[in-house]
């Protein structure tokens, strides 16, 4: 068994699963995997199941919070050290694995891969929606975080635990926030991300507005007054 | 409207807020969840201590009275809300309905499968008796 544990959270990606799980278990056969199938209305299950991926079936569709948290349950009862979300349609490149891996041997409890960490921000609405929550993290934290919306984060075995029992550890930016907040050490590691190539996005206009509501008021004011549950 | 009624407003929307605060931070609510009641509760801290932010609404609706236009609006708001709430409970049905379903399945299958192996090596031991 590797030490990493490789979260592929797929919905509706029946045009790109084969692609990314494939290329994997190619040329990274280093690292095991488990791809989550968050009831999907297509074939993303059967496509898996007649290629024999690792699989967890999620018989209804969870969101992206609940289906990663399934991921990570599994990751915490197989006692995998690091965990880390690569997304199903394919935009996240696992070369960039093993620089993430050799970042958290430093000690860090979180790394992101960052696609801004030596480049700048190109000037789209989209980055100006990642400005406003690297503002806010920034006026939370103190600290900077380039790349908050990317969904490439390498957790430890710490966070495994706690992402996969906790209420409101959604794999999103307020969550980094509030661990970082709690005093969990993050790093940046510079990243290339693909277009996606086949399928549609999730983000509308309107999801996007939504989203940022949530994660600035999420980030600024909700976050900073819960309680972390500590194991005892 | 009243001094003592005033302070009494500041009072409970400042207690309702911190009610809500409090559930939030012992994480017994969802953060999509909470902003809703965040944005509520704000509502009432700042209508009890600007009153005149209400009539200045009144008066732009076009009620008779600031109580009306209170009442209409948070009649409004808790309606809608509840229609939400509503939505959800049946998705919320339906998903516990197919999952239920699912796993009495996937028990069904199991068992099957279990009895199938051991009616195999059953089977097996027959047709040894059989020899002997």
């Amino acid at each position: 068994m590797s030490e990493l544990l490789i979260v592929i959270p797929a919905y509706n990606e029946a045009e790109n699963i084969e692609r990314v799980v494939n290329r994997l278990i190619r040329e990274f056969p280093q690292y095991d995997y488990v791809v989550v199938n968050d009831g999907s209305a297509d074939e993303t299950a059967d496509i898996c199941r007649k290629n024999g991926y690792n699989l967890l079936d999620l018989p209804v569709n969870l969101g992206l919070a609940g289906g990663f948290q399934a991921g990570l349950k599994y990751a915490a009862r197989y006692g995998y050290r690091y965990a880390v979300q690569l997304d199903g349609d394919g935009q996240h490149r696992p070369e960039y694995l093993g620089a993430m891996r050799a970042k958290m041997d430093e000690g860090y409890d979180i790394v992101i891969g960052s696609r801004f960490v030596g480049e700048k921000k190109p000037f789209t609405m989209r980055m100006l929606g990642s400005n406003l929550i690297e503002l806010a993290i920034r006026l939370t934290t103190g600290q900077v975080i380039k790349d908050p919306t990317s969904g490439m984060r390498m957790f430890n075995r710490k966070l495994i635990e706690e992402f996969a029992r906790g209420l409101n550890y959604g794999p999103e930016p307020d969550t980094v926030s509030y661990l970082m907040k709690q005093g969990a050490r993050v790093a940046e590691v510079p990243v290339v991300m693909d277009e996606r190539i086949l399928g549609v996005s999730y983000l509308t206009p309107i999801n996007a507005a939504r989203y940022m509501i949530k994660m600035l008021l999420s980030i600024l004011l909700i976050q900073n007054f819960r309680k972390r549950r500590q194991k005892a | 409207m009243t001094l003592t009624l005033r302070i009494v407003l500041i009072v409970v929307s400042v207690l309702t807020t911190w009610m809500i605060m409090r559930k939030i931070r012992n994480s017994k609510l969802q953060i999509e969840d909470s902003i809703f009641w965040i944005g509520f509760s704000s509502i009432l801290i700042l209508f009890s201590l600007f009153p005149g932010l209400p009539d200045f609404l009144s008066r732009l609706a076009g009620t008779y009275t600031t109580a009306n236009f209170i009442y209409l609006a948070v009649i409004f708001l808790l309606i809608m809300k509840m229609f939400h709430m509503s939505l959800k409970m049946s998705q919320l049905e339906t998903k516990l309905k197919d999952l239920v379903q699912e796993a009495a399945l996937e028990e069904n299958r199991r068992r099957k499968m279990e009895e199938e192996e051991a009616g195999r090596s059953g089977a097996n031991d027959e047709k040894t008796e059989i020899k002997q």
